[in-house]
């Protein structure tokens, strides 16, 4: 399997190309183009009630797509995100790696997909009561608005809420204000979530909520 | 993003013989050219790349017995007042490789490893990421400094870093469509970092102010430091123009950092003499500039054309544009948006 991150970091998009007998496992409805060859099957994101599970909690669809490559010469797909935004990729072990809702786009066959309870300080950060655990041993892509910005932690960091995408099990999230209260209430920055422990994080370089509170009093 | 560096060391006891040939068919350049490219080393060959990329040309340049160093591009930003007479002097052997036929040149801008070295820079420690689409400014600020940061900026910071809320910046900062209130970010006992992510889509800027003025348009300020002072200016009804609907501007002066963004990438002009941008795509201009609203043609060509009013500038400074303006992305947009009623 080859794949190529292309677009550039606003626009960016898979191009995979499938070697006879290889497969990939993608979120429903991130296939915008491929060989006629290739063959699809839609399955529930790890049985149904799991995949009930991660559609309403988890902020991921019910269905997975399976494309499968059982012709006899390579085929190309070409994957994208809903949102404007970069791409990236990461290998997957055993420990896995925690997404927030909606990250998720494509990994290879040997990845797992699991829930997790992210907890109710999660929530209350707007990132959803479950978060996505991926694990196994493989290949992970995933994306979300705006460019993505990796950091290593080493002790604890402070990201605003709506800006953190991915996690590795090192860490762990704990809610604070901004500031004091006044300046929570008026200084724009409200809650924020400090992230604790050793491992890498990745936090989106834009937000939905930064996007419009720009864009709406434009109009 | 990273620089690709070719040190001129040779891996497994290869000849320059072997190795220059292998590099000009990899890169389809002429066996001089290769050979140049040697001579010259220690040399960036490809630059702002990201990583993925660098490591792929790193291993192809290492296969053919190449020694190769990937390096962290660091902000080389000038200051306003500097002459581009740094920037304009690597473009020489851009123009000189434009000649060669190959279309796919990775060699394209072969530039003196020296040219890319930061040179000493006045103000904070920073860098930036995401550039041009989704800017992202992550600022070292010192122990016991102060950023003042546009509300709800702050996407990350260090832990030993205070915010307290201001109403400093008067009642006109409603005006200008800036939050009423402005946040400052103090490093306690120790340094400590700051990102910085704007709301609009777009590129970030930093100019270190040596005493020296800028004009912003509303909602581009993002950070300065303390010894930039920001205020409203009132533009008076004939210069009102800003996206079309604002008569204010922001005013930093003083010494020290700013950051702006824009929407859409941005560029930056030498003004010389006199220079027309459309209204909406101005982000900021220099001091020493006067500039009036006219229309581009005829009353025909302010109605139909599409261009209406635009902000013709005169004298000698600089001018930052924005590649893509507001009222166009509004305009566009609003004929998908769901109808109140």
């Amino acid at each position: 399997m080859k794949v190529d991150i292309q677009g550039g970091q606003a626009f960016s998009y898979l191009d995979v190309t499938l070697d006879p007998g290889e497969t990939i496992i993608t979120e429903s409805d991130a296939m915008s183009s491929m060989d006629a060859t290739l063959d699809l099957t839609a399955s529930f994101n790890g049985g149904l009630i799991k995949g009930l599970l991660r559609k309403y909690l988890g902020g991921e669809t019910l269905f997975i797509s399976r494309f499968s490559n059982n012709g006899q010469k390579p085929a190309d797909l070409k994957l994208v995100q809903p949102t404007p935004g970069e791409i990236k990729c990461v290998e997957v072990d055993q420990q896995g790696i925690y997404l927030q809702p909606g990250a998720f786009l494509a990994c290879t066959n040997k990845v797992k997909l699991g829930l997790a309870w992210a907890g109710f300080t999660s929530w209350i950060a707007k990132e959803g009561l479950f978060k996505l655990h991926v694990t196994g041993d493989g290949k992970l892509w995933y994306g979300a608005y705006g460019a993505l910005i990796e950091k290593e932690i080493d002790g604890e960091y402070i990201v605003d809420t709506s800006h953190l995408v991915a996690y590795q099990p090192g860490i762990k999230l704990k809610l604070q204000l901004a500031g004091g209260i006044f300046s929570s209430m008026f200084g724009g920055e409200g809650l924020v979530t400090r992230v604790v422990g050793k491992g890498k994080i990745t936090i989106q370089s834009r937000s939905l909520d930064g996007l419009s509170s720009w864009l709406n009093p434009k109009f | 993003m990273f620089n690709i560096i070719v040190t001129g060391n040779l891996l497994n006891q290869q000849t320059a013989e072997q190795v220059i040939p292998a590099l000009a068919k990899l890169f389809k350049l002429s066996t001089e050219k290769a050979a140049g490219v040697l001579e010259k080393a220690p040399m960036a060959v490809k630059k702002k790349v990201p990583m993925e990329v660098a490591e792929k040309y790193q291993a192809a340049l290492q296969s053919i017995g190449l020694e190769t160093a990937i390096e962290a591009v660091v902000n080389t930003e000038s200051p306003v007042t500097e002459t581009e007479s740094a920037s304009s002097e690597p473009s020489e052997p851009e123009a000189e490789s434009a000649s060669t036929p190959s279309s796919k040149q990775p060699f394209s801008e072969p530039k003196d490893i020296n040219q890319s070295t930061p040179e000493h820079f006045q103000g904070l420690e920073f860098k930036l990421d995401g550039q041009p689409d989704y800017g992202f400014a992550t600022v070292q600020i010192p122990a016991g400094e102060t950023l003042k940061v546009e509300a709800s900026a702050m996407a990350t910071m260090d832990t030993n870093i205070l915010m307290k809320t201001k109403a400093k910046g008067g009642i006109g900062r409603m005006f200008t469509g800036e939050s009423l209130f402005i946040n400052e970010f103090t490093a306690e006992n120790g340094q400590g970092e700051i990102g910085i992510a704007p709301g609009a889509p777009g590129d970030i800027k930093h100019v270190y102010l040596d005493n020296q003025t800028i004009y912003l348009q509303n909602s581009a300020f993002v950070a300065s430091t303390m010894g930039v002072a920001t205020e409203t200016k009132w533009q008076g009804l004939t210069k009102g123009f800003f996206s079309g609907e604002s008569l204010f501007l922001i005013r930093c002066s003083g010494q020290g950092d700013l950051w702006f963004n824009t929407y859409g990438a941005i560029i930056e002009i030498d003004v010389e003499q006199n220079y027309v941008v459309d209204t909406g795509n101005i982000v900021a201009f220099t001091d020493g500039l006067d500039y009036n609203i006219t229309k581009v043609g005829g009353y025909k060509s302010l109605f139909f054309s599409g261009e209406g009013f635009v902000c013709r500038f005169s004298g000698k400074g600089k001018v930052w544009i924005q590649t893509r303006s507001v009222p166009a992305f509004t305009s566009w947009a609003h004929w998908y948006r769901p109808s109140k009623n």
